[in-house]
Parts: C-alpha cells; structure tokens; sequence
C-alpha cells in the first residue's frame, strides 16, 4: 500500500488510542479522587499528565493543578494538539485520508465519534458531571476498535492501525507506570495504586490474578509483564512484534524487530522478585526507550520511501 | 387528481416530468405518489432527518468554494425520484453512446490521426487550435481502443415539449457518478417502500465497469493483472469524496501527485515495500496539473515525467490529456457533424440552437437577443460565469456585450431551454423546481451507457442554475425496466 497511506493509518490509530486513554484516566482519576482515600490529589494530576508527557505544556500555561483546569487541558483545547477534541479530529482527517481503505463501518464509527462530540457542549460537560462525557468518549472509541476488530480484513491496513494504536498504549502504559514508580518511595498507598489499576482497566483483571491484594511491586509488575492482559507492556510489546512479523515482505521492518526483540527478551525473562528486589525503575527505562527507538523504526522501514512527512509527535506541544 | 400532497400544486413553464397540463399523474409516477400520500408530515420530517443523518454518517458533503468558513453542505437529496421508463431511456442510450464515440474518433483524428475532419472542413481548424483543450504534447500520445474520452458526463436537458437535448460535453474530469450510486443507496434505506414497486435498472456494477474499462486500457499484460490507480488533487478537492469512493469501489490506491514517481519513464508509486509499478492511472486531475515539468512548474499536484512515461507507452491515463478540446463550447455546435461525418448516422440526440459569436451574422443576431440569450464561456465548467440573459441588468448584458465584441471565440450563445420541472419536497409540500439530467458514459473497448445518471435540481423557484457547487439539488434517477 501507499506508504503516505500507511502513516495516516498509524497515525489514526495512534491518535485514537490516545483519545480513549486519555478519557479513561481522567474519568478515573476525578472520580477515584472524589472516592477519597488517595494520599495526593495534586500528585495524582500530575501523575496523569506525565503520563500523557505533557506535563510540561501545561505547566507552561497553567501556574497550578486544578481538576477543571486539567480536564478541559486535555479535553477540549483545540489548541493543545494532544487534547481529546484535537486527537478525535486528527483521526477522522486522517481517516478521511485513507477513506478508501477503511471499511464502510469503519469510517462511519469514526466520523460518526468525531460529530457527537463536536455537537456536545463539552466545556459545560467536563465542568458539570463529566462521567457522561468520558465514558461516552470511551464506548464511541470501542466501538470504533470493534468495528476495525470485526469488518477490515486482516491486510496492511489493518496491520497499521493495529500497529500505531499498540504502539500508543505500551507507552501509555509505561510512561504511567514511570511516572508512578518515581513518586514511590515518597508517599503512595493503596488508593494511588487503585487509580493506576483502574486507569488501563486493570482492576479485575489484577484482582483475579492476585486477590484484591493491591501491592504496590505485584501491580508494577502485572502491568509491565501480565502476558494475557491487553494493556500490559508486554502484551503490547508481542502484539506489536506480531504485526511487524505480518507486515515483513522482506528486510524492511527487522530493525524495528531487532529493538523490539530486545525489550521482549528482557520483559519475558523478567523475574518478578528480582524487579521487587532491585526496583523496576531499570526495567522501565529500557523499555520506554525500547518502544520510543521502535516507532521511530517503524517511521524509517515503512513511510520514508512516501512523500515527507509532517507530523506532530506527542507531548511536543 | 393528484393527492393530498399536491394541492394547489402549480406546473412550472414547460415540460413537467410527472404532472401532466391536465395536472393528472403520469402513469409511471402513479405507485410512487401513491406511496407518498401515505406519509404524514411527521413521517416526512422524520425521512428526511434520516437521509441527512446517512450522507453525514457517510461523510457525503462538499465544499462549497467561495465559502470562507469551508463549511461542508450535506448532501441534498431530494426525496421524490426522477423516473425514466424504457421507452424514454432508449433514445437516450444511444444517442449518447453514438455521441461518444463520434466524440473519440474525433479526437483521434486529432491527436493521432491525419485530421481528416479537419480536411474535410467538418470542424474549423483554427477552432482547434486556438482551443484551450487542445494539448500539444497529447498529439502522438497512444490511447489504446482509441478510447480517449473513457469517462464522459454529458448534460442533458428536456425542452418544453419533452425532447431531450445535449446541453454540453463534459469530457475531462466530469464527477457526479458516486452520487448516483449514493443517492439510490440512500433512497432504498429512507423510503423503502418507493421502490418496492418498481423494477429498477441497477447502477451499484459502476465500480467493476470502470474497473474493467481500466484494464482494458492497460499498456502491458502483467501476471497478476494491471495496477490501478485513482489520481486526485488531493482532501480539498470539492470531489474528494467521489475520488476516495471510486478508489474503495475498485479496490484501487487513491494516489496523490506527490505519491507517483516516473523513473525511466516507467510510473511508479511509493508503498511501504518501496516503489511499486502502476500501469493505469486514472487521474481526476486537470490536463494542466498532470506534469508540472511541461506544464505548470509551480504545480506540486502532478508528477514529474509523466508525459514521458505516457509518450514511451508504459502507462495510461483516462481520461486521455488534450480532451477538453471536444467539449470546448466552441466546438460543440459541431458534433452532429462529427456524429455524421464519422458514423455516416443521423444523431439521435440533438443540441440546443446555438450561436458561433465569431460569424458576423450569428454575433450581431445574438447582440440584438442577448436579453434573450444565455452567454457561456467556452472553456468553463460547474456553470461558472454564465450570463441569463433574462435575468441580468442592463449593466451586467453591456459588460457581455463588450467582452463578446472583444472575444468572440471566447463565448457561445444559445438559446434559453425551458428546462423541465420535476416534483419536489420543499417546506413539506411538492413544487415545481427545474431539473437536469447528467448520464455518464463509459469507454473501454467498448461503450456502456449508465442507466439514469445525476438529476440535478434547481432548488430555487424559477431558477435554472442546478450546479451543486452553486447550490444545487439532486434527485435519485430510476430508469425502469422494461416490462
């Protein structure tokens, strides 16, 4: 397929896994918040920005962290590229872009997510009772991944989607898991390692793995290696490494299986009392660097032979 | 008598395709009103919301150019069908199939033949070459089948006593076809039962006949069949949708300029497993944009190289460069000469009287008429810069009547048709708005005219400006089986 193409397919699937984490955790985030319990509020925010990278960005325009101010940062600031609102739009433009390869379906569920959400009044939403708002965020996002699960065959253009959006969540789930770990030896209790549980919709997949025993390492280490749960960093990592497989004419794709193939190597063989015995802080470097050097693989093996690209990459705000 | 929903319905000035002067139901509208009674105003309010939710769900909205805000306008179906029986649609067929293929052996003639037309006198040579779609570089270019013209859009009109007539050539890049496959996908989901009754040709196949036209067209035999490709300017294209539609209807790589490259004259296109050898483009790009390395230098649509490509055989494109010289205004009063004179046939389907400006007597005629008249640029499209001459000022005739003095070669006149009206939805109730009618035709190694085609519709009272860039409607078009 057409390498300009293919980078709007990853990129729509990028841009769409972004917009449904970013939902899911600040849903999370205030309501767990609200629940009470946590030790930090101010931490917790912050913890979801760095978990976004974009931490920066808003500090740069926000002198504190208020709930509202955080949400409508990252909801709905046309301005701010990462925002929901801008990632929805950059998904259906790209969407659009590619239009013929997507499965009528497809298209519909995501043009479909894109005009619900300009005809809401989010501002209002997002200062009132703003469960309805992420969880619908949420369910539009699923119903596109499902639409994408259940009509594309499984060729290129599905392998891309698929690729930019497993890319987009091992290191969602890395940079929270980071950020995280580096608050841990300050203050963070069992509240705090609830929000991030719940956060990649982890909760009962943790609890049915280890009893409601929410131990801080135990949680770390689920999320970072749990081999069968769709969110984990090495779950994203095989997955990905499995498109790459797919996508492999030739040569084209094994530097990127080559970077792939060492983090792999190191989560499958990982020991989880010896990440609890010397800290996973390690562990998680490697790994974010891991997927950051494979994106940028991916870049150079499929979409360099295209016309030059122009994106925006995350956090660079 | 017509129903409830035609009370006071009142007939526009000339032929109306449904409603008889006795203001009767002509019989092959008769289930369709039948049905419409039924609905009560709710039930319309409630269709119509459907139909809009459907071509916005399906992205089915253009730019409007000129609109700052670049707003995108849903697509406006209106929810009454326009309805051809066989024995309408006959004369249609071919007579457009006739005019095509004059239309191809006349340019031919030009670009690869010896010019008999030409020779002969049938069409004034100084006409061609000082046409605007005359493409030099095209003269040599091979077009396999002769098929220059693969995709043409030709403009029919019906005249108040129902005869239908050739208003113009659209023989470059004429865009509507994804419309009439929408607008019958559409139609069928929001009012079923319309078409229950009916045995309606089926236009869903445009997708693999234009397919099979492309191969046909391919320069080479190629193991596993020729590469495809639909060329477009690119997302704010106002046919966009349609570009993206036709490349997904095939199965075909929507390219742009920038995603083809020629290297040793050979086209090729940049995937993911490096370039990619494309035999068949089929470019909705205008003839100027095509190759910016003869062309226009500042053009980043084209490619460079691809009229070398073209020239060495190892590529095609449809349409062919150089056709907008066949539906140069200029030339069109032509055509039933060519259809003549290359067929030795009668033409079936006759033009609209027009007048050439740059024969004194015809000029100083149309000058005296010209509030009579409708003046047409050449070698526009899309209805832009057209002069009513019923419904200008006096300033706006006089400025005409200049530029015409100056530019004779530049403008046609024709007489004004009574275009036909057609029921249609407005505020709930069914009035007269005028309509057109656009079939497309297709040419590979052999023609196939569409059944039906894009019934545009006036959606102002009186008005006869139906272009969708200009506000136009369209209308699902039945061509009935015949039974």
């Amino acid at each position: 397929m057409l390498a300009r193409h293919a980078e709007d397919l990853f990129w729509t699937g990028r841009y769409l896994e972004r917009a449904e984490d970013t939902a899911r955790m600040l849903d999370v985030t205030y309501h767990g918040l609200l629940e009470g319990g946590s030790t930090d509020a101010a931490s917790a925010w912050h913890l979801l920005l760095e978990a976004l990278h974009l931490a920066h960005p808003f500090h740069s325009r926000h002198e504190s962290v208020s709930p509202r101010a955080v949400a409508e940062f990252l909801v709905c600031d046309l301005a701010q590229p990462s925002s929901i609102v801008a990632a929805i739009a950059r998904a259906r433009e790209n969407a659009r872009n590619v239009r013929e390869h997507l499965s009528t379906e497809l298209w519909d569920a995501v043009n479909t997510c894109f005009l619900e959400l300009r005809a809401r009044d989010l501002q209002a939403e997002v200062g009132g009772q703003p469960h309805e708002l992420y969880r619908e965020i949420r369910t539009r996002c699923q119903t596109i991944a499902g639409a994408c699960a259940e009509t594309m065959p499984r060729g290129d253009p599905w392998r891309f989607l698929l690729l930019g959006r497993l890319i987009e969540r091992a290191e969602m789930t890395c940079r929270m898991l980071r950020a995280r770990s580096s608050r841990r030896a300050v203050r963070s209790g069992f509240h705090d390692f609830l929000l991030v549980l719940n956060s990649v919709s982890a909760f009962e997949a943790y609890t049915r793995e280890h009893g409601a025993d929410i131990d801080p390492a135990r949680v770390i280490s689920f999320l970072l290696l749990a081999p069968d749960f769709p969110r984990s960093v090495l779950y994203c990592v095989r997955g990905t490494d499995k498109v790459l497989e797919q996508l492999d004419a030739g040569a084209p794709s094994a530097r990127a299986r080559r970077t792939l193939g060492r983090i792999r190597a190191e989560l499958e063989y990982q020991d989880p009392e010896e990440l609890r015995a010397f800290g996973e802080r390690g562990v998680l470097d490697r790994a974010q660097a891991g997927i950051w050097e494979v994106a940028e693989r991916v870049e150079e093996s499929f979409f360099a032979s295209g016309p030059q690209p122009q994106r925006h990459i995350f956090g660079s705000a | 008598m017509p129903g409830d929903r035609l009370p006071g319905y009142q007939r526009a000035a000339g032929f109306d395709e449904a409603i008889t002067p006795e203001l009767g139901i002509r019989s092959h509208y008769g289930a369709v009103f039948e049905e419409l009674e039924r609905l009560t105003g709710e039930d319309l309010a409630s269709r119509e919301r459907l139909r809009d939710a459907i071509f916005r769900r399906l992205g089915i909205t253009f730019a409007v150019y000129g609109d700052a805000s670049g707003a995108e306008r849903t697509w406006p179906m209106d929810l009454v069908p326009r309805i051809l029986p066989a024995s309408e649609w006959g004369p249609i067929e071919r007579g457009l199939a006739q005019r095509i293929k004059a239309l191809n052996l006349f340019l031919e003639d030009l670009y690869v033949g010896e010019r008999t037309a030409l020779r002969d006198r049938i069409v004034p040579s100084w006409l061609v070459y000082s046409s605007e779609g005359f493409v030099r570089e095209a003269v040599g270019l091979p077009a396999p089948h002769g098929t220059r013209c693969m995709v043409a859009g030709i403009d029919l009109v019906r005249d108040y006593d129902g005869t239908f007539r050739v208003l113009e050539d659209n023989l470059r890049t004429p865009s509507g076809i994804s419309y009439v496959l929408q607008n019958r996908a559409a139609l069928t989901r929001v009012l079923p039962r319309l078409s229950e009754r009916h045995r309606i040709r089926p236009v869903h196949q445009y997708g693999s006949s234009l397919l099979a036209a492309l191969h046909s067209l391919a320069p080479r035999a190629s193991a596993d069949g020729p590469r495809v490709v639909v060329m477009t300017p690119g997302i704010w294209n106002s046919a966009y949708f349609e570009h993206a539609f036709l490349a997904q209807q095939m199965g075909a790589e929507l390219c742009e300029g920038r995603d083809l490259v020629v290297e040793d004259q050979v086209v090729y296109m940049r995937t993911t497993r490096g370039l990619e050898r494309v035999d068949v483009i089929y470019r909705r790009v205008d003839d100027a944009f095509v190759d910016p390395a003869l062309f226009r230098p500042d053009s980043v649509l084209g490619v460079p190289g691809l009229i070398s490509a073209l020239r060495a055989g190892n590529v095609s494109i449809a349409n062919s460069l150089g056709c907008g010289v066949a539906d140069d205004k200029a030339i069109y009063p032509f055509v039933p000469a060519m259809i003549r004179y290359y067929l030795n046939e009668e033409p079936i389907l006759p033009n609209v009287e027009t007048y050439l400006l740059w024969e004194r007597d015809q000029r100083e005629h149309a000058l005296s008429r010209l509030d009579q008249l409708v003046v047409k640029p050449v070698a526009a499209s899309g209805g832009y810069g057209i002069v009513m001459g019923p419904q200008a000022t006096a300033d706006q005739l006089e400025i005409c009547r200049k530029e015409i003095e100056l530019n004779p070669r530049g403008y046609i006149a024709q007489e004004l048709v009574q275009l036909s009206s057609h029921p249609t939805f407005v505020d709930g109730r069914l009035e007269a708005r005028h309509i057109d009618l656009r079939p497309f035709v297709l040419t590979g190694a052999r023609t196939e005219v569409f059944p039906g085609g894009l019934t545009r519709v006036a959606l102002r009272r009186g008005s006869f400006v139906v272009n969708s860039s200009q506000g136009g409607g369209s209308k699902d078009t039945w061509v009935l089986e015949d039974c």
